[in-house]
């Protein structure tokens, strides 16, 4: 404990959790909007097969996570250049795939017993120089990528066949994003695990997304409220003994809730004083 | 300039749904393009974009295309501003990496002045009402300086001022020498431009209003399902099921 009440592995946690909040918020946004939800969720569970491989091999956890996760990325991204149906069926099948894979490494080839829970949510109060490394790349290149590509994104999702008759025709962005969507679900497997990477990537931007319909107020309230929640985890979780993935997940929701509830009361009222 | 030879066109694995089209459009000219729901179109706009290809004969396309979709295409849950949708006339012109810059945001914003909506370059797309956004889809066809502008049914759902001001514009960008090729159900409307094109999943007629306008040939574009309104009469409520005019 510190002067100012903090642990040393909980300060590194907060490190953690600013580091890729800016990453994480902006993903978030064009993750909501372009309907990235599923692909999210399957990339980071795909991780975990990887991960499992790695903790049983003994090379770095992730590289393993990293080589499993830009497998599926690829295969959807190929997928999803030939039809979105093609896309949807990819994702799924990753997601289940790459689970049972880990699952079947885990319990009868390398029997990894209770590591499997660290893998799966996280360990965030366990963090190496490389996880906060890969966290700090992962929003430079989420920055970068929003402020050059960020109207190519905008216009495909606003209408893809409108897009392409404007000239927007690369399928270069859209490769770009679904990469960094995939980087960002590994650097954020330290903070809450290939099970949990939905709540930094998705639940604060869709949380923020009730709030506002301005991209650059939805985008900074997005970054603003990942940040939040995370410390707010961190923070609780040392006080509670709880995990800190699972609180900052479990945080994630109680404010998306209270958003949604707010938000629908607000509507209600609108209507019957209309 | 346009000119179509002869064309078929049909969706990827699926059949042919449009033949025997033969027209051309002239810089300057506005051509209306008649027929009933599922008639071919949408799907000959989508041709003449580049996004079908054509199963049988020939089109030249002289010109850089401009195209104003039905906005109901449009995501209207997005949170874009009216500007921003003219921003994205601009992104056809540069390589992918490179965003739009300050030149180009003045330029959209002088855009938004030709269609009328200056002072709503930051309001939401989606809370505009159908005619605005008609308008900003225009003007991010003004964005991208086409000089063959397709307008996909732009009436539909557009009050009388409404339309009068699209009309209008559609005018005013002829008359600056651009093509306009705007696919409608109003009979009415379309005796007013240079050329009419009649579509029922083949080619019916094209020529000047006052050849192609004729009974027999809209009773074969609407399969008899045209409504006649008397002189005198007002205007803009007919319909019939599936296929329909307003004559």
């Amino acid at each position: 404990m510190t002067l100012i009440g903090l642990y040393a592995f909980e300060k590194r946690a907060l490190y953690e959790v600013l580091l890729i909040a800016v990453g994480a918020g902006l993903l978030g946004t064009w993750i909501v909007l372009r309907g990235l939800a599923f692909y999210t969720h399957a990339v980071a569970a795909a991780a975990f097969p990887g991960l499992v491989l790695a903790a049983g091999l003994g090379f770095a956890p992730m590289v393993g996570a990293a080589g499993t996760g830009a497998l599926v990325a690829a295969g959807v991204g190929g997928a999803s250049a030939r039809r979105r149906a093609h896309y949807d069926v990819a994702t799924a099948l990753a997601l289940v795939g790459a689970l049972v894979a880990g699952v079947v490494l885990a319990s009868n080839v390398f029997h990894s017993g209770a590591e499997v829970d660290s893998l799966l949510f996280g360990s965030l109060f366990a963090l190496t120089d490389l996880d906060l490394v890969l966290a700090g790349v992962a929003s430079v290149l989420a920055l970068l990528g929003t402020v050059g590509l960020g109207p190519r994104w905008l216009a495909t999702g606003f209408d893809a066949t409108g897009a392409r008759a404007l000239g927007v025709r690369s399928r270069v962005p859209d490769l770009v994003l679904l990469a960094l969507v995939a980087f960002a679900s590994v650097a954020t497997l330290a903070a809450v695990g290939a099970l949990l990477a939905t709540a930094l990537l998705v639940v604060p931007a869709a949380t923020a997304r009730l709030w506002t319909n301005r991209l650059l107020a939805w985008q900074l309230t997005s970054v603003a409220l990942t940040a939040a929640l995370g410390v707010a985890g961190v923070w609780l979780s040392v006080r509670t003994n709880a995990p800190p993935g699972a609180t900052i997940a479990a945080l994630g929701g109680v404010a998306f809730l209270i958003s949604a509830l707010v938000n629908e009361s607000g509507s209600l009222y609108r209507r019957r004083h209309a | 300039m346009i000119d179509a030879r002869g064309l078929a066109i049909g969706y990827r694995g699926g059949p042919t749904v449009l033949t025997d089209v033969t027209f051309s459009v002239m810089p300057g000219e506005r051509v209306g393009v008649l027929g009933p729901n599922g008639g071919g179109k949408t799907t000959l706009m989508r041709a003449l974009l580049g996004e079908l290809e054509s199963r049988a004969g020939t089109f030249t396309i002289e010109g850089r295309q401009g195209t104003v979709p039905q906005t109901e295409r449009s995501r209207l849950d997005y949170p874009v501003s009216a500007l921003d949708v003219v921003l994205m006339g601009a992104l056809g012109r540069g390589p992918w990496w490179r965003r739009p810059g300050r030149a180009e945001r003045a330029l959209a914003q002088a855009a938004l002045e030709r269609v009328g909506l200056e002072d709503r370059a930051r309001e939401t797309f989606g809370e505009l009402s159908g005619g605005q956004r008609q308008r900003v889809l225009v003007a991010r066809a003004l964005m991208q300086d086409a000089d063959i502008v397709l307008f996909d049914e732009p009436f539909t759902g557009l009050d009388t001022p409404s339309a009068a001001r699209l009309t209008a514009l559609i005018d005013a960008l002829a008359a600056e020498g651009r093509s306009v090729l705007v696919s409608t159900h109003d009979v009415g409307q379309a005796r007013a431009w240079d050329h009419v094109l009649c579509l029922n999943g083949r080619m019916i007629e094209f020529g000047p209003p006052e050849h192609v306008l004729t009974e027999t040939v809209l009773a074969e574009t609407y399969e008899h399902a045209v409504i006649r309104i008397p002189d005198g009469w007002p205007r803009g409520v007919t319909q019939s099921a599936g296929a329909s005019a307003r004559a």
